[in-house]
């Protein structure tokens, strides 16, 4: 296959930006696409150029370090998918696709495709969390739980804080992220201690971190790779509605 | 923890009041609509009702109850949509609707505008017809409002504004219902999905219930 890319090219946060096109040559159905894009670097490289950053760990699609846009979509056009996961076979011979990154506030570039996304990291710290003193292992089946319970939480917790719901949405929220690690926590008993205090604080860090507001559209879980749904985020408007109304702030 | 004033101007807070105030709106529009529809009951019947609803020592207070509402949805509104732009200050080269189980549609995007649009209209409408012209009919006289309407939809060009305006309306109910609904933290596995169906029905049903008054009055005047 043969795979033209119009790939964002920005050398750092201050510098000026712009769509750099190249050829992927030699592209087997078979690869994934950061290996296609592994591909087109060695290339640069090869002629001493500056290779295109972007971020991957694990590329089994459960880490979240990957993720741009492709062709205006975040991780590309299948659904409940990363970038790692999404394989060439998506695409035909003679595609032209228009990588980008992320674009948020809250989101600083870094380069190329790379974002800085720790906005996530400071809302997980301001209340993504359980205060247990931690000993021995206990055992699993100490707290009894619900299997309906346990199946939702788990819905919800199955987040791997990518960004794609901050990047699809018009107004770069960051609404199903942080509803979904509320969501997961005040399903379960050992969330119950921090349950407003959390919601409280993890809204408040992600309006100061810049995110947008939630229009309700859903853009997010349609892109989201862990098909997440927006039921979350009106679980996290009940769960703070509770908090103030019913606790006071 | 922050301040009491937080809960209003948080992003979440800010959406649970103008979700709120939606709803209470869009109530107001469903009494609204079926007082408005007696005008084919003719003009008696329309000028009784009018004169029950204006001689209610309550409607004043309801109206600036009303209008309070009204001013806290724009301006909230309005707040959250600056917010929401300064929230991506570089954008894409290239965007696409995602598609697949996202509400996003024409309706959804234009929320902002459809909602500027029917500020001016409200403006206009109640110049036109709260203030606007007054006749008195019988003894003792009551206002004739049958008279100060269909004096109004004589003219095609007002039929047209009107009818596009409760259009726009509509427009802004079909995507405004459901998402009210889901920023108050309404959600059930079975009624979420119905209520985005039910709130585009509601939509059209008023929509089309306010466009056929004006059509109708000129077409039979």
């Amino acid at each position: 296959m043969r795979i033209t890319l119009k790939v964002w090219r920005q050398s750092g946060p201050a510098k000026a930006g712009t769509l750099v096109e190249y050829a992927a040559d030699n592209v087997s159905a078979d690869m994934s696409f950061l290996e296609m894009l592994d591909l087109v670097n060695e290339g640069l490289i090869a002629r001493g150029e500056d290779p295109i950053a972007f971020d991957s760990d694990c590329r089994e699609g459960i880490c979240g370090a990957c993720g741009f846009l492709i062709d205006g979509l975040p991780h590309g056009p299948v659904r409940g998918s990363t970038v790692c996961q999404l394989h060439m076979r998506s695409f035909s011979d003679g595609d032209t696709l228009v990588l980008e990154p992320w674009r948020a506030k809250a989101f600083p570039l870094v380069k190329d495709l790379v974002v800085d996304r720790s906005a996530f990291d400071r809302i997980i710290q301001a209340g993504g969390y359980t205060s247990i003193n931690v000993g021995g292992a206990r055992d699993a089946n100490s707290i009894l739980i619900g299997k309906d319970t346990v199946e939702q939480a788990m819905d919800s917790a199955a987040c791997i804080a990518c960004g794609a719901c901050v990047a699809a949405c018009k107004n770069a929220s960051a609404a199903l992220f942080t509803a979904a690690k509320i969501t997961h926590l005040s399903l379960l008993p050992q969330g119950q201690v921090e349950r407003y205090t959390r919601v409280v604080r993890m809204v408040d860090r992600h309006d100061d971190e810049g995110f947008g507001s939630c229009s309700n559209e859903g853009e997010c879980e349609a892109v989201c790779p862990k098909e997440i749904p927006i039921t979350n985020i009106a679980r996290m408007n009940r769960e703070y509605l509770k908090a103030t109304l019913m606790r006071g702030r | 923890m922050s301040s009491f004033r937080r809960v209003f101007t948080s992003s979440v807070g800010t959406k649970l009041l103008i979700g709120l105030t939606g709803l209470a709106l869009f109530a107001y529009l469903i009494l609204h609509l079926a007082g408005n529809l007696l005008i084919f009951f003719g003009q008696e019947t329309f000028n009784e009702y009018s004169h029950k609803l204006i001689s209610n020592p309550l409607v004043v207070p309801v109206e600036i109850g009303l209008l309070l509402i009204f001013l806290l949805h724009v301006y909230k509104a309005i707040i959250n949509w600056m917010g929401n732009q300064a929230a991506r200050p570089v954008r894409y080269e290239k965007t696409e609707w995602a598609g697949h189980k996202s509400r996003k549609s024409v309706s959804s995007v234009t929320m902002i505008w459809t909602g500027l649009m029917t500020l001016l209209f409200v403006v206009v409408h109640l110049k036109q017809f709260r203030f606007g012209a007054w006749y008195e009919i019988g003894s003792p006289p009551i206002r004739d409002l049958y008279r100060t309407e269909t004096e109004l939809f004589t003219a095609p060009a007002w039929v047209a504004v009107y009818v596009l305006c409760v259009i726009l309306v509509g427009f802004h109910l079909r995507h405004g219902i459901s998402s009210a609904f889901q920023s108050i933290g309404a959600d059930h596995p079975v009624y979420t999905k119905r209520l985005v169906v039910w709130g585009t029905a509601f939509a059209i049903l008023i929509g089309g219930g306010f466009a056929i008054i004006p059509i109708w009055v000129y077409l039979t005047r």
